[in-house]
């Protein structure tokens, strides 16, 4: 069993990079780059060569490619030792045009050029735009490299990025004595109250593992997870960290900070990660509240993150909708062909063929008629606006499963083993409970660890109709403002997702029913 | 065993009037006993015994009519009107009280002053024909890679991951970069609907294939000789008519209803589809006095989805022998 699961979590991570490895290769490769500035108002401003430079510039944020200008290069010569910045000052005063550089800047070009066409880069260079002897705006002369980062390597770059482990020597300054304490008494509380820690010094976050009164209420920092960093959407922020970040307004308690100081502050003091020289730079008003370098907070807000509405939201619609559902369908089942059967089949059918927006406008326009909230407000939220985007998604997960719980149910009455059990004189509802049950609930069973996990990804209809600031829109908001970063983080949370439930799926339908084994290969 | 035999001294008759000569009748021998049985002319006759289905069918051709002859002499241009004063977002009765009582302003006017009603009827016939064009394509497709599929156990394996990975290709992605790389054209959201759509439908005759291929008598014929492209042609696929009738009857609702939603998402067309309309007028359900321009497109995909998903359903089930004696 073990060894089998291993080997399907093993086939599933290799199908989860290939998707990753397809959604890049869709976007990086077939996409014409210029797209991403199709809602950029930043290009009306510039010409001429400012506007190319800029171009190469956004498509090395955007992970297109990897571009070098020539004062890097120079730069980065310094930084090894081989020119000192005088010569670095000589040498980047390039000419109008090749031919009117200076010696020493001649020199460097070659040099440049050799070093970065032999690495396999395309250099560039553009010469000034002159008129009458004078320089046109944006026409400035510019020397740079260039280099389209191929799938492969791009993929390994991200794969391996995924996961950072946070680790004593990531503190570049002098941090003192380097390791990691254990503590009963949270010093973010005050260090009275007992809450078990664990506090690193010299790593990149100051709380490792922590405890707090928010659901889960055990956090850590000790692994991070990078999903890719995002450009527009939400600018230079983590995908995960966007989607699990709290939203709505800041929240602020009585915050003590290292230096004892008593504030009343929306810093999470538990989010407290280093930045060299912080405390220095950050003048009196670091050094009244932190005592070392760790003084970078996120703000505690009050509303939940994308996923915690999503998951809300889909999560009581998953329960409902089983609870629901399957009765039902057992139901229709019994009376067959009988009033309730047709109505249910109405139903299921109104469902299937109509168009998931409308009727999800239906819902929305008798909902509002009945009184309820239509619209979600993350800044007063209240019980009331989560009924609606519940009921909305639980309906046609209802119908889903009353269709396929009926169809089930009236399979399993049609075979041997029912006939045999009424032959030895069970009663109906003894066979029903009993026999037909259990074997038509395998099925169903194997979808649910499906729909759990998929309430993490959220609804884009139903968050959309009714606004509510779940995860489900991500997606369709990086596409339209052409998000690479986040378009593949979304793709690759998704894809895990999916792996997973259906591994899960399988191992709860082999708990439920015994003759499912997978620890042989085909009977 | 003795005592069932009849004594004839019952019956009081004289054995003239118990036994008589009968010639043979040659004529009568060439009869065949069994009724005559043709599969599409049971399938109709089962279809409709149903009057519920005379009555959708009916509602059927009164919407084709609508979809696609409609447009053929309404003239529709939308911006017909763009600068008239005064004819923009009419209800119904003050449309036609500016325009005239005839049947292109029964439903009110539009933002740019068109008639709701023609462009209702311009938007069903680009999505209906797309629903059919994808479904028509994906089931050819699917059908046929899903047979083989489910008999070669190689083609099964390969078939398998590639399900595993394409499957997890967010379908909404997938369309809006094909959309973004080939215009947001009608040909373009064909291509984007089938490029990866044919996959599901596969995997759902691969499995119905498996189901059937291992039955006895498969398998007896299979001992027997018979070649495997005969099996599939003459076991396997009187069986599966009816599945594919059902699936066809999902599959095309399925088309219009995904038309309308990526529209909704704003990546849809950039013709004025149902879809579209909906999106285009989704600002106008909540004003007061306009949600017809709403809620006309709405209904219009809700009923054309209805009828034909309700009418394959039917066609599906007439379409099983197993329903025909």
């Amino acid at each position: 069993m073990t060894k089998y699961l291993l080997r399907r979590l093993l086939h599933g991570l290799v199908s989860v990079i290939a998707v990753v490895a397809i959604v890049m290769l869709m976007i990086y490769s077939f996409l014409d780059k210029e797209t991403i500035f199709s809602g950029d108002g930043q290009l009306a401003k510039l010409q001429d060569n400012a506007l190319t430079v800029y171009k190469y510039r956004q498509w090395e944020k955007y992970g297109y490619l990897d571009y070098v200008p020539y004062t890097d290069y120079l730069a980065s010569l310094v930084k090894s030792g081989e020119i000192d910045s005088a010569k670095r000052d000589e040498a980047a005063k390039i000419g109008r045009t090749e031919d009117k550089d200076s010696e020493t800047v001649a020199e460097y070009v070659a040099k440049f050029r050799e070093s970065y066409t032999k690495k396999g880069y395309t250099v560039v260079r553009l010469d000034a735009s002159v008129f009458k002897g004078k320089l046109l705006t944006g026409g400035a002369q510019q020397l740079f490299a260039y280099k389209n980062i191929p799938v492969l390597s791009r993929l390994w770059t991200y794969v391996t990025g995924i996961f950072e482990f946070d680790n004593i020597h990531y503190a570049t300054g002098d941090v003192g004595k380097r390791g990691i304490s254990f503590t009963f008494f949270d010093p973010a509380y005050g260090g009275k109250k007992f809450s078990p820690a664990i506090i690193g010094n010299g790593t990149k976050h100051k709380y490792l593992l922590y405890f707090d009164n928010k659901f889960p209420f055990i956090h850590q920092n000790l692994i991070k997870i990078h999903l890719g960093s995002s450009y527009s959407v939400n600018r230079d922020v983590d995908v995960f960290d966007t989607m699990t970040n709290a939203q709505g307004t800041l929240l602020k308690e009585n915050t003590v900070y290292p230096t004892s100081l008593t504030e009343y502050s929306s810093d999470d003091l538990h989010t407290l990660t280093y930045s060299e020289g912080s405390l220095e730079n950050g003048g009196e008003f670091a050094q009244a509240r932190f005592t070392d370098d760790y003084t970078i907070t996120t703000a505690r807000r009050d509303g939940k993150s994308k996923i915690g509405y999503s998951f809300t939201i889909g999560i009581i619609s998953v329960i409902m909708a089983y609870l629901l559902g399957v009765p039902l369908g057992v139901l229709m089942a019994k009376n067959k062909d009988k009033f309730f059967d047709k109505l249910g089949t109405i139903y299921i059918v109104f469902i299937i063929a109509v168009p998931s927006l409308a009727y999800i406008f239906l819902f929305k326009t008798i909902g509002g008629k009945m009184g309820l909230p239509t619209t979600f407000d993350v800044t007063a939220e209240t019980a009331l606006m989560y009924v609606l985007p519940i009921v909305s998604l639980a309906l046609p997960s209802i119908a889903g499963l009353m269709k396929w719980m009926r169809r089930y149910m009236i399979d399993q009455s049609n075979a041997d083993y029912v006939k045999f059990a009424r032959s030895g004189g069970l009663s109906e509802g003894e066979i029903f409970r009993n026999h037909i049950m259990k074997n038509a609930a395998i099925p169903i069973v194997h979808g649910i660890p499906g729909s759990v996990l998929g309430s993490l990804v959220g609804a884009i209809i139903t968050e959309r109709v009714y606004v509510v600031p779940g995860a489900g829109n991500l997606l369709t908001k990086a596409i339209n403002s052409f998000d690479n970063g986040v378009i593949v983080g979304v793709t690759l949370f998704y894809a895990v997702l999916s792996v997973v439930s259906i591994i899960l799926g399988d191992i709860l339908m082999s708990m439920v029913d015994p003759r499912i084994s997978f620890s042989t290969k085909a009977r | 065993m003795e005592n069932e035999l009849i004594d004839l001294k019952e019956f009081n008759m004289s054995d003239e009037e118990l036994f008589s000569h009968f010639d043979i009748n040659q004529y009568e021998s060439e009869k065949i006993t069994a009724p005559r049985y043709s599969y599409w002319k049971s399938v109709f006759r089962v279809f409709f015994k149903k009057k519920i289905n005379v009555f959708l069918l009916a509602l059927l051709g009164f919407l084709v009519i609508f979809t696609y002859i409609y447009p053929l002499f309404s003239g529709y241009d939308e911006f017909e009107h763009v600068m008239t004063q005064g004819a923009k977002h009419l209800t119904p009765s003050e449309a036609m009280k500016t325009f005239g009582y005839n049947i292109h302003w029964i439903l009110g006017s539009g933002d740019v002053g068109q008639s709701t009603f023609d462009a209702l009827w311009n938007g069903a016939k680009i999505s209906v024909t797309l629903a059919f064009i994808c479904a028509a394509i994906n089931m050819t497709i699917g059908v046929i890679i899903g047979a083989i599929w489910g008999f070669s156990k190689k083609v099964d394996m390969i078939m398998t991951e590639v399900y595993n990975i394409l499957g997890n290709v967010p379908y909404v992605l997938l369309i809006s970069v094909i959309v973004m790389i080939m215009s947001a054209s009608f040909w373009s959201m064909v291509f984007a609907l089938t490029v990866t759509g044919w996959l599901a439908i596969a995997y759902f005759i691969r499995t119905q294939v498996v189901i059937i291929r291992d039955r006895e008598y498969n398998l007896a014929s299979r001992c027997l000789g018979t070649s495997i492209f005969k099996i599939a042609l003459r076991n396997i696929l009187p069986f599966m008519t009816s599945v594919i009738v059902t699936l066809l009857a999902t599959e095309i609702p399925s088309y219009i209803s995904y038309e309308v939603f990526l529209s909704y998402i704003g990546m849809g067309l950039a013709d004025m589809s149902l879809g579209k309309l909906i999106y285009a007028a989704e600002s106008a359900m909540v004003t007061p006095g306009r949600q017809i321009e709403f809620w006309a497109p709405v209904a219009i995909s809700a009923i054309i989805a209805v009828v034909l998903y309700v009418v394959g359903q039917n066609l599906g089930d007439a379409s099983d022998p197993r329903t025909h004696m």
